[in-house]
């Protein structure tokens, strides 16, 4: 054991870092509260973190363990380890797989892409969908400046061009992971989009095609062709051809119509293994699926939609040109009513606060007023959440416009009449009364789920109750950033994704 | 206004079963989801801040927790699984304590542990009564071995014995009810002005009166409780206990008349139309109380608990109708020992009926017609 402890000493500052009682008063920092990291105390501290009785506690401890033989800090295999890192440090080379690979091409993995590729590392970014951009690209506009989303993402694309270490792959999916931080085998499915590079965007194919399928992309509020540009600010730019049509006489036609050539309907998916050191998953968010809030009536009554669903009315390139139109009937809506937490903070739908919902609903309260100057706007909330100076001063804005009227009550109950008017019932828990608005169109401020909610990603990760990945940053290798992660806003996912970079960095060079 | 939390109101409430309390946020989903909660002001969402916040007077003293049927709606929504309709049921137990005298019984009724005693209490009386009135009166009142070819209950426990105990614990009730009631009643009105619930401005008890008939027939067709959405078949099972209890009622009135009046004892022919009400009666308690505990037993949890006081009541209804189907049946299958034995337990539960009465959930018979009475007059609809 003597002689155990003179190879510690030998290699004390690995072990500063690692969180030994007898070596450190700090421990890992987490910022989750019950946890201190020492003695592997991940989960929950046996005291409050940090306490002089944890402290206490944890030294003790480190010494039953010591003497039962259980301390992995002292154990030959891990200094061996720490030795042998050290050294690998030394050479100040990356080793053998350096490439980091992003998982999801939304605002999150574009960020974390660029960060670590413009910090000299190989990225390779995968994207499910025929496009990037993610959900900010559904926006009409995104916080914290309301830009248009072609604003950030077309900057990014630009510097995705521009470095020769990203390597896109869009409709592109991990079948496995094999492997250990800093040397993953990373196997992705390819699925084919029937188009080359060949193609000009000239659109020949979608004229030529018959088939009208549901556009996802607009919530189904509009159709696209068998062969269509996933929205006209896909990137890459260029056509797909629908599975769908695969084998038909549409198909066909559409290839007959390409002049460039550029349509390959032989095309098939394939598998590619990717060695990676360090995984990124920004496998995002979708809507909560609002037809599961019975009571409020989405899929029964025509005109009540989600807040996803008014950003595709409210933006230029969606199934109205940017005109806010109530579905039933494409009437201008003279009133409208929000309804907050549709299925957030709900233990029957999702637990927790979706973050965003608040400021989206004030958000979309600035586009309907700026459309519409006399249209009334009701919010109908149980908290305005509106966190940080900005989105305070921006909910203070709405505040005091005399047409947008904020009601403290939830939303329980919904009817629509013979014209297609929805009426609200709430009740006002400031006086006490119950309201029954009826208003032309009611928009639900659905939450966020994470993509993980419903299928878990086919590597070993932890997730919470809910679906959104735990990051194990003891475990390292695996990150998770943006809403894989949490509910989060623009703002914040691009500051965890450019944490989650250099986390991912930091795993290739096991400094 | 400076507010003072009742902590010991908070604790109890959530001992009564209300447990859930605190989970609430004020989100007002309950008031929209109940189906029978007025516009004005409507309940639970603000029964559930006062009660958090430890304002006993404000709930406690409200006809809006018994406008409430316990249809549970609210707590199928609640997003916070703080369950208002449990919430509301606690508070009602509380406040038959709090307006039933003396206070030291309603401890006791609510208290599990102290259920054999209060069983053993009319065993005793019973039987101590019975003796001391046996060294007065030939023949005995409570005769052990009564005899005769025919099964006679009264000869083994006399009608005037079951009057000198039953009439004068009656009376008790009636007073135990007449005051709390009165209190109740101001005490609503005084909550109602505060909280701008009504027009009225003074308590007339006139006024109060002659809504009560409306109010019996609304309560006579279950129309409140047929409005319920998650608990509606509770309905029908409380339906056939009340119309139950009312029917034992009118057939114990009528053979009280028959008996004092003209003199004629019991028992009666099974073709006396009487004796049909009677048993309808009690087969429909007892059927109406099966139903009800199956409902208990196989409800979720996770939305709706039952307390002890739920249990008691559904198992004296049970108790009640069994021991005196069973007294009945066994007196026509000839066998005297076996049916002397149950009519005296028959007894025993008819005694913890009347004298548990204002201390046990079934008090809601009368405050909650006393309140919708009042809501009725008080124009809340």
């Amino acid at each position: 054991m003597t002689g155990g402890f003179f190879e510690i000493n030998s290699c004390t500052d690995i072990l500063v870092e690692k969180n030994s009682p007898f070596f450190t008063s700090g421990g890992f920092y987490s910022k989750y509260s019950g946890q201190c990291g020492r003695n592997g105390h991940y989960k929950k501290c046996p005291f409050r973190p940090f306490s002089p009785l944890n402290s206490l506690y944890c030294r003790l401890e480190w010494v039953v363990l010591l003497l039962r033989g259980q301390n992995n800090f002292l154990s030959k295999r891990y200094i061996l380890q720490a030795i042998e890192r050290d050294s690998m440090t030394d050479k100040a080379t990356p080793p053998v797989s350096a490439n980091i690979l992003v998982v999801g091409g939304g605002i999150s993995g574009l960020t974390t892409t660029l960060e670590a590729a413009e910090a000299g590392y190989e990225v390779i970014l995968l994207e499910k969908e025929p496009s990037l951009g993610g959900r900010v690209s559904q926006l009409r506009q995104y916080f914290p400046k309301l830009c248009p989303p072609t604003c950030g993402l077309e900057i990014n694309y630009r510097r995705i061009k521009d470095n020769p270490r990203v390597n896109v792959y869009t409709l592109a999916e991990v079948e496995n992971v094999d492997g250990v931080p800093g040397d993953y085998t990373v196997t992705v499915r390819m699925n084919p989009r029937y188009v080359t590079s060949e193609c000009t965007c000239c659109g020949d194919c979608e004229k030529a095609s018959k088939t009208e399928i549901p556009n996802e992309f607009n919530f189904g509020m509009d159709k696209t062709k068998g062969a269509y540009l996933p929205h006209n600010m896909a990137f890459p730019q260029r056509y797909v051809v629908s599975p769908q049509i695969i084998g038909t006489e549409d198909a066909r036609r559409c290839k007959e119509a390409c002049k460039y050539n550029a349509i390959d309907l032989e095309m098939e998916s394939k598998t590619i293994d990717f060695k990676v050191g360090a995984i990124v998953w920004a496998t995002g968010w979708v809507p909560y699926d609002a037809t599961r809030i019975e009571n409020l009536g989405f899929g029964r009554y025509d005109n009540i939609i989600t807040n996803m669903m008014l950003e595709r009315l409210a933006a230029k390139n969606g199934p109205t040109q940017g005109k806010i139109l109530r579905p039933s009937d494409e009437k201008a809506p003279e009133s409208v009513a929000f309804v907050q937490c549709a299925g957030s903070r709900d233990e029957n739908h999702l637990p927790y606060c979706s973050y965003i919902c608040c400021m989206a609903s004030l958000k979309h309260a600035t586009y309907i007023r700026e459309q519409y100057p006399d249209t009334e706007v009701f919010i109908f909330y149980i908290d305005v959440r509106a966190p940080g100076q900005r989105y305070e001063k921006f909910y203070d804005k709405l505040k005091n416009d005399d047409k947008v009227f904020l009601i403290k009550g939830k939303v329980a109950e919904v009817s629509e009449d013979a014209a297609g008017n929805i009426t609200v019932v709430a009740e006002n828990a400031v006086t006490g009364e119950k309201i029954r608005k009826t208003v032309d169109m009611a928009v639900l401020a659905t939450g966020m789920q994470p993509t993980t909610a419903s299928v878990k990603l086919p590597a070993d990760l932890n997730y919470t109750d809910d679906g959104f990945i735990i990051n194990d940053f003891e475990k390292g290798g695996m990150f998770a950033t943006g809403c894989a992660n949490k509910p989060a806003d623009v703002v914040t996912s691009n500051q965890n994704a450019t944490g989650m970079a250099l986390k991912a960095i930091q795993t290739l060079v096991r400094r | 206004m400076l507010l003072e939390p009742d902590v010991k109101f908070i604790k109890e409430i959530e001992s009564l079963g209300g447990d859930t309390l605190k989970k609430c946020f004020q989100c007002a989903t309950c008031s929209v989801a109940c189906p029978i909660s007025p516009d004005n002001k409507p309940f639970p969402r603000k029964e559930m801040i006062a009660a958090s916040w430890g304002l006993k007077d404000r709930v406690v003293k409200n006809a809006d927790i018994w406008l409430c049927h316990n249809c549970g709606d609210c707590s199928t929504l609640c997003p916070r699984g703080a369950k208002p309709g449990d919430v509301l049921a606690a508070l009602r137990m509380y406040a038959i304590k709090e307006y039933a005298f003396p206070k030291k019984l309603g401890e006791m009724v609510s208290d599990p542990s102290k259920l054999p005693i209060l069983l053993a209490i009319p065993f005793i009386i019973f039987l101590i009564v019975g003796m001391v009135c046996n060294m007065f009166v030939d023949p005995n009142w409570l005769c052990f071995s009564p005899g005769g070819d025919e099964i006679v209950h009264s000869h083994f426990f006399n009608s005037w014995l079951v009057d000198l105990i039953f009439v004068p614990l009656s009376l008790c009730v009636v007073a135990v009810f007449a005051r709390g009631g009165y209190q109740f009643l101001n005490d609503i009105h005084q909550n109602a002005v505060l909280e701008g619930k009504t027009d009225k401005k003074e308590l007339d008890l006139l006024g109060i009166a002659q809504a009560f008939p409306k109010v019996v027939l609304k309560i006579l067709k279950h129309e409140k409780f047929d409005q319920c959405g998650e608990n509606q078949s509770r309905s029908t099972p409380h339906m056939l206990v009340l119309f139950g209890f009312i029917g034992l009622f009118i057939v114990t009135s009528i053979f009280f008349v028959v008996l004092y009046g003209f003199q004629t004892h019991g028992p009666y022919s099974q073709f006396n139309p009487v004796k049909w009400l009677a048993n309808i009666s009690g087969i429909a308690l007892v059927m109406g109380g099966l139903v009800m505990l199956k409902e208990r037993i196989s409800q979720d949890t996770s939305k709706q608990i039952s307390t002890y006081k739920d249990w008691s009541l559904i198992g004296l209804v049970l108790a009640l109708g069994l021991s005196g189907l069973l007294t009945e049946m066994t007196r026509l299958g000839e066998l005297a020992a076996l049916s002397y034995g149950l009519y005296y337990i028959h007894l025993v539960f008819v005694f913890c009926l009347f004298a548990y009465l204002p201390f046990s959930k079934l008090a809601h018979l009368f405050y909650r017609t006393l309140a919708m009475t009042y809501s009725e007059y008080a124009n809340r609809q």
